[in-house]
Formats: structure tokens, C-alpha cells, sequence
């Protein structure tokens, strides 16, 4: 359906998008980050923003959760700016969202149990039988209510990020944030972790965004796909669209071929140059 | 060779500005960080968290200081009584003993002691705070870290400074006359009666408390600033935890200067 994506080529949303990103532009020092993005994030799906490392993606995320301000553009979550709100409301909306960090970015001094807790005991006035009720159901979605008493320190990486995960969906917001949900899982980590996301996001009907560059675990979860690089939306469409695209770049990446138009060589000098020519200290022009 | 050595001055004099600019920008920054994270509606929950810091900063902090205080205590009391007794005045070695520690030792000394013990602490905890996210899911959570972390630790330094520096005062002056009276010899009525006599307790008493009140306020923030503000990285929090000791001692001697003027040089 769609090959390299014009501005114009937004996703075929038939509801009002829960997340609409116009013409972003953010750029560090420098560098340019994102130059123009614009996506369309329907509700109640699980869509995917998928690139090469080092192509902003955490980057977009931080600036969907309001976390870092655009050069230019705006983010419009459930029609309301996210970088005009001020600090309180952007606090008020950020409780309607859950984010999943790929560290998990539990809170050290907290167990299991009380991380869970946390954004329920500072948001609700629920009573404590309550309390341990929410949390204990959480934790059993994602299979850990045996582990409530444990200290995050006593966790494995891929535990670690169901805790997460129970906890970003704690006050069942609806929207979640995933940053690299499966970067540095065992198999088995992997396995649960794709089959927690899909099976949480059709349960709660959550609105999911998972930011990812491992091709396989997204393209099984994703209903549609934004495929990002030098700064751009360079396709997006649903799974089976992206995987038929003939955009060089496009396949380059779905079908994880070391050389195209994202070249195998950092630019250098070339070869034959720089071992024949004479001898110059390391890192010398 | 003159347009290369213009365009070396040049460079110098725009690093120095962009260095100047630099700083600026950082002490805006640190102001900014101050008055957002310290003032606020006090509330149940913000107070365990403060208790909490209380004990980490303050009670934790008692046996470096206490230890501290006894043997500068005992040390003035022996250097004043050699120096006094060749004038035969050792009576008067409470007073100096006294003097020495309310109005000085021990507001600069517990504040030092305080920046090495609690405030590198405070960085580097803080630092790897952030450096694991952990700040930033809080904030994504929708709870801001600036009342959550960062308020209930400044005001847990700015209230346990100015007591570990009394308690820093009384062991101290106990010290002294453990080594003056106890084992010295001299005699502990003047001991006690010069420094009743002497000591003030406005300007000599009072005024080591609004130096120490000044101290706890600088130290603290500088530790809690330098490790919100710090590059993420491993070698980012040991460059913070760094700075906040060198940053805050000198703050504290200097500090220390301007004060003493203003309070007793009649400035």
C-alpha cells in the first residue's frame, strides 16, 4: 500500500487518532533529530515505530510524553498540546499514560509489591485492602505475584520489566509507552514479554506505542507500522504492507540486510589511502 | 602570522564568554532548581519522606561529627592551655575553648564534615537516580520528583546541619574540659564560670547557628543540584560527587569569611 511516505500519506485511521505528531522537528546541538514527522496513532491499537539504532526513536517517545520540547511541530494527545499544557496539567494527562523503560527504571528503594503501589497510592485515596488487591491482580497479569516481596536488585532483566509493565499499567491508563520492550531478553523473556503486550493491549483496549528494532516480536504484535530514519517517516503501513514494500530502504531494514542504502562503513578515507599513504597518528585529518 | 594569532585570541575570548555564559546559565539553572523543589504546601506524606531523609542525612551523619567535635574539643583545650599557661591564664581556657567552637570550628567544621559524609551521598544517590531512569519514570507516573526526591532531602540538610553543629559545640566543649580540667588540672569552676561569663548568647551562640543555617542551605543544595544535573553516565556521577565536595568546601570557607566580617569584624 505504501512505499517511501509523502506528509500527506497518513495512516487510514477511521476513528479520531488518540495521538497526532505534525510536523516535528527537534535537533540536538547540531544535529537534526527529526526533520517534519508526522504519524497518526489510532486508539486502541498497538502501533509500532520501528528504525535503525540512533535514529531518534526514544527520542520521539520523550517528546510524545512531553519530556523534551520540539524545535518546531506539535504533539496533540486526545486533541490537548502537550508541550502548551502547563506543568500541572501535563501531570494531570501524564496519569492517563504509562511508559515501559527499557530498563525498567524501577525505584531501587521500593519492592516488588510497593512499586507497583506507587502510582496508586499517590493518584488514588483507595483504601489499603484495595490497594493490595490492584496490585496483586497487576502483578498476576504479568505472572509475578510471587515475587511481591522480592527487592528489584533480586530481579532478573526480563522480571524486571513485567514489574514495569504491571506497574505502567496500574492506574489502567490509555495509553502505554514502550521503549524497547524486548532489547537484551532471553528467548523465553521475549516470548512472555510479546505475549504480555498483545494480550494486555486487547484487554484493557489499551492504545499502545512501542518503539522497537527487533523486526520479528514487533511485527507479530503491531497493527500498523512507522518505519523512521534520517530524521523522517520514510514508510508506514500495516505489518503485511511493510513487508511487501521494494523501498531500498524499507527492505534493507524488515529483512535486516548489512549493507544498502544505510551503508555497512562509517564514511572514511578511502581504503587503498589510508593503509599505503604515509603513517599519521591515529585519528589525525 | 599576525591573522593566526588574531584568530587564536579570538577563539580564547569566545571560549571565555561561551565559559562565562556557561556559568550563568548553570547558576540560573540551580536558582531555578532551589525555589521550585523547596518551596510548597507541606503535607503528611511529604513529612515521613523528610523523616526518612532526616535519618539518612542527619542521624547517620551524628558519629562522624560527634567523634569529630570531641577531639577538636580536646585538641584546642591542649594547644590553648600551653599557650595560656605561659601568660598564667589558663583559667580562662573555657572561654576560648567555648568561643573557638560556637563562634568557628564548629559551624565551618560540621558543615565540611556534613559535605563529605551526607552531601556526596545525596549526589551520588540522586545520580543514580537518574542515571537508571528512575526520576524520569516518576515524572512519567505524573508525580514530580522535584517535591518527591529533591524537596524532603533539601530540607532534611537544612535542618539536621544546624543540630549536628550544636551537638558538634557541646561535645566539643565537653572534650575540652575532659583534657583542660580532667586531665590538665585546671580548675573547674573558671573552667565553667569564664565561659558562662563570656559567651553571649545572641551574637556568639546565635550567631554560629545563623552560620550554620547558611552552611546546611548551601551544602545541601549544591548536592542535591550537582546530582539532578548531572551527565547520566558512571563517570558523570563520580565527576558530580566530586564536585559537590570541592564546590562545597570552598563555598563554606568563603562563606565563612564574609560571614565572620559582617558578625564580628564591625562591617
Amino acid at each position: 500500500m505504501h512505499a517511501a511516505c509523502p506528509k500527506e500519506g497518513y495512516a487510514p485511521m477511521t476513528d479520531t487518532p488518540f495521538i497526532e505528531i505534525e510536523d516535528l522537528h527537534f535537533s540536538r546541538g547540531e544535529h537534526d533529530i527529526f526533520r517534519g514527522i508526522d504519524m497518526r496513532i489510532p486508539r486502541g491499537q498497538v502501533t509500532a515505530i520501528m528504525g535503525p539504532s540512533g535514529t531518534g526513536k526514544t527520542t520521539l517517545l520523550k517528546l510524545i510524553g512531553g519530556q523534551l520540547t520540539p524545535d518546531r511541530g506539535r504533539v496533540l494527545i486526545d486533541g490537548q498540546d502537550v508541550h502548551r499544557l502547563s506543568r500541572k496539567a501535563l501531570f494531570a494527562l501524564r496519569k492517563r499514560m504509562g511508559m515501559l523503560f527499557q530498563s525498567g527504571a524501577l525505584f531501587s528503594d521500593l519492592n516488588v509489591f510497593e512499586n507497583v503501589a506507587f502510582p496508586l497510592r499517590v493518584h488514588t485515596d483507595l483504601p489499603e485492602a484495595m490497594i493490595r488487591d490492584l496490585v496483586l491482580l497487576k502483578l498476576q497479569s504479568v505472572g509475578l505475584r510471587g515475587a511481591r516481596a522480592l527487592s528489584p536488585a533480586e530481579l532478573s532483566g526480563g522480571m524486571a520489566r513485567r514489574v514495569a509493565l504491571a506497574r505502567a499499567i496500574a492506574l489502567d491508563p490509555e495509553l502505554v509507552l514502550f521503549d524497547e520492550p524486548f532489547v537484551g531478553q532471553d528467548p523465553i523473556s521475549m516470548g512472555v514479554l510479546v505475549q504480555l503486550i498483545k494480550r494486555l493491549s486487547e484487554a484493557l483496549r489499551l492504545t499502545s506505542l512501542v518503539v522497537s528494532h527487533d523486526i520479528k516480536e514487533t511485527l507479530s504484535i503491531a497493527d500498523y507500522l512507522y518505519l523512521i530514519a534520517d530524521g523522517q517517516v520514510v514508510a508506514h503501513g500495516t505489518p503485511q504492507t511493510l513487508d511487501a514494500n521494494q523501498d531500498p530502504r524499507v527492505s534493507q531494514f524488515i529483512h535486516g540486510e548489512p549493507d544498502g542504502p544505510v551503508p555497512f562503513h562509517y564514511p572514511a578515507d578511502e581504503f587503498y589511502r589510508d593503509m599505503l599513504g604515509p603513517a599519521r597518528p591515529q585519528g589525525a585529518k | 602570522m599576525m591573522p593566526s594569532l588574531l584568530n587564536k585570541s579570538t577563539a580564547q575570548v569566545t571560549r571565555l564568554g561561551r565559559k562565562g555564559c556557561d556559568t550563568v546559565e548553570s547558576l540560573g539553572r540551580a536558582g531555578a532548581f532551589l525555589l521550585q523543589s523547596s518551596v510548597g504546601v507541606p503535607s503528611r506524606e511529604g513529612f515521613s519522606l523528610w523523616l526518612r531523609q532526616m535519618h539518612f542525612v542527619g542521624v547517620l551523619s551524628l558519629a562522624i561529627v560527634l567523634v569529630s567535635g570531641l577531639f577538636i574539643g580536646m585538641v584546642l583545650a591542649l594547644q590553648g592551655y600551653t599557650i595560656l599557661v605561659d601568660f598564667g591564664a589558663e583559667q580562662a581556657l573555657g572561654q576560648m575553648v567555648a568561643l573557638s567552637l560556637l563562634r568557628e570550628l564548629a559551624p565551618v567544621v560540621a558543615a565540611l564534615l556534613f559535605a563529605g559524609r551526607a552531601g556526596s551521598a545525596l549526589t551520588a544517590e540522586i545520580g543514580l537516580m537518574k542515571a537508571t531512569e528512575q526520576l524520569t519514570s516518576m515524572e512519567m507516573i505524573g508525580v514530580d520528583p522535584l517535591k518527591r526526591v529533591v524537596a524532603p532531602r533539601l530540607w532534611a540538610g537544612f535542618v539536621a546541619l544546624p543540630i549536628l553543629t550544636v551537638g558538634f559545640s557541646v561535645v566539643g566543649i565537653w572534650g575540652g574540659y575532659l583534657v583542660g580540667v580532667e586531665w590538665l588540672g585546671v580548675f573547674e569552676g573558671s573552667y565553667w564560670s569564664n565561659m558562662q561569663a563570656s559567651v553571649a548568647f545572641a551574637s556568639d551562640v546565635g550567631n554560629g547557628m545563623i552560620k550554620s543555617l547558611v552552611f546546611a542551605v548551601v551544602v545541601t543544595w549544591i548536592a542535591v543540584f550537582q546530582g539532578y544535573d548531572l551527565v547520566p553516565t558512571s563517570e558523570g556521577i563520580s565527576r558530580a560527587t566530586t564536585r559537590t565536595v570541592v564546590y562545597s568546601s570552598l563555598a563554606v570557607l568563603g562563606l565563612d569569611f564574609v560571614l565572620t566580617a559582617v558578625m564580628f569584624g564591625g562591617l
